[in-house]
């Protein structure tokens, strides 16, 4: 096997090609022999190489879509060329609400967070809605959603995560939780003057009509 | 007329690393000097801790800290021949005594084997195996 053959991947290929070396370039002569004390440095070598070369190996076949493995190389990849990958989805239902009440208020809202329970096959499933959700308040009854217009309820649990912005420009607000649907993320930024929860910032799926004050995240 | 054959001069390098005094030079190892250390290596070397080739090496650190006796001493005598005849092919008519030493808790080994294709006279060496731990 020639020296200069640079392919090699196995342990047992690049211990021959370094002895092969060593046979033409060398004035010892025992790396033929396993217990000899020059095996032991010829074994490091190999050692050494068989990792680079795998290591090499797998950076390469990570840096490509085609040939990458982990998902979070994949995921990388995937956003360099504008794609954003799906989370776990929840599931839906549409389903309308009758409250019966004594209000005199004018309208009733439905917080955001857990609205109903559903049971089937002696199992229980909790529903919950991302966003608040008013309706008008008629002849004592409070209707949430229509036949034609029923309201949306996702299956899981309302969870709600707060950053402070500390104005540096790297920061990051990662949710950690890695059982989130993305479809239903609901971003609100509060500033000093602002009231409640804040300004609800939009999804941005391209750049089409974005400007440095646009109210967006992606 | 009998073809005798005479094999190329042993040479290995020397693990002490410690420099010639005058050339400077890092120590080798030579014919019998070269074999006896590859012997030891073989000896002390314990199955599977060679990459890659998990059957060299010999079993004799399992037995030190059996007794120190005769029994253990068979033991021994055998994992240490097989090991020679299987891993170093350059030495032939190999014989192996091992000598327990109650007293130390050590046992005494001494390998006699005549070189293959050179004019060397048969060569004896004597190591001692000690449990370190």
């Amino acid at each position: 096997m020639p020296f200069t053959k640079f392919t090699n991947l196995d342990f047992d290929q690049i211990k021959a090609s370094i002895k092969e070396y060593l046979r033409a370039n060398s004035n010892f002569t025992d790396f033929d022999f396993e217990g000899s004390n020059f095996s032991v440095l010829i074994d490091t070598l190999a050692y050494n190489t068989y990792i680079t070369a795998f290591n090499a190996n797998m950076v390469v076949n990570e840096s490509f879509l085609d040939s990458a493995t982990l998902r979070e190389n994949v995921v990388s990849l995937a956003r360099n060329i504008g794609y954003t990958p799906r989370s776990r989805t929840a599931a839906k239902a549409q389903v309308t609400v009758t409250v019966p009440t004594t209000s005199t208020s004018p309208t009733l809202t439905l917080q955001a967070g857990l609205v109903c329970v559903g049971t089937t096959d002696e199992t229980s499933y909790i529903f919950s809605i991302p966003e608040n959700i008013s309706t008008t308040i008629k002849n004592g009854q409070a209707v949430f959603g229509t036949q034609d217009e029923p309201i949306n309820v996702y299956q899981g649990t309302f969870l709600t995560k707060q950053f402070v912005v500390d104005g540096s420009l790297d920061q990051r607000f990662i949710l950690e939780n890695s059982f989130i649907d993305t479809s239903t993320i609901v971003v609100y930024v509060k500033g000093p003057a602002d009231s409640g929860l804040g300004r609800e910032y939009e999804l941005a799926k391209n750049i089409v009509g974005i400007n440095p004050t646009s109210e967006i995240y992606f | 007329m009998a073809i005798t054959r005479v094999s190329r001069a042993f040479k290995d390098i020397s693990l002490s690393f410690v420099p010639h005094p005058v050339t400077k030079d890092l120590p080798i190892l030579k014919n019998e000097s070269a074999i006896r250390r590859s012997i030891r290596n073989l000896v002390e070397t314990i199955p599977t801790e060679r990459f890659f080739n998990s059957l060299l090496g010999s079993e004799v650190r399992s037995s030190l800290f059996d007794f120190v006796d005769y029994g253990t001493a068979v033991v021994i005598q055998d994992q240490i021949r097989t090991t020679i005849n299987n891993f170093e092919p350059r030495v032939s008519n190999v014989r192996v005594d091992v000598e327990p030493q109650p007293d130390q808790n050590t046992f005494e080994v001494t390998v006699i084997f005549d070189i293959i294709g050179q004019e060397f006279p048969t060569q004896e060496f004597t190591f001692i195996l000690e449990a370190t731990r």
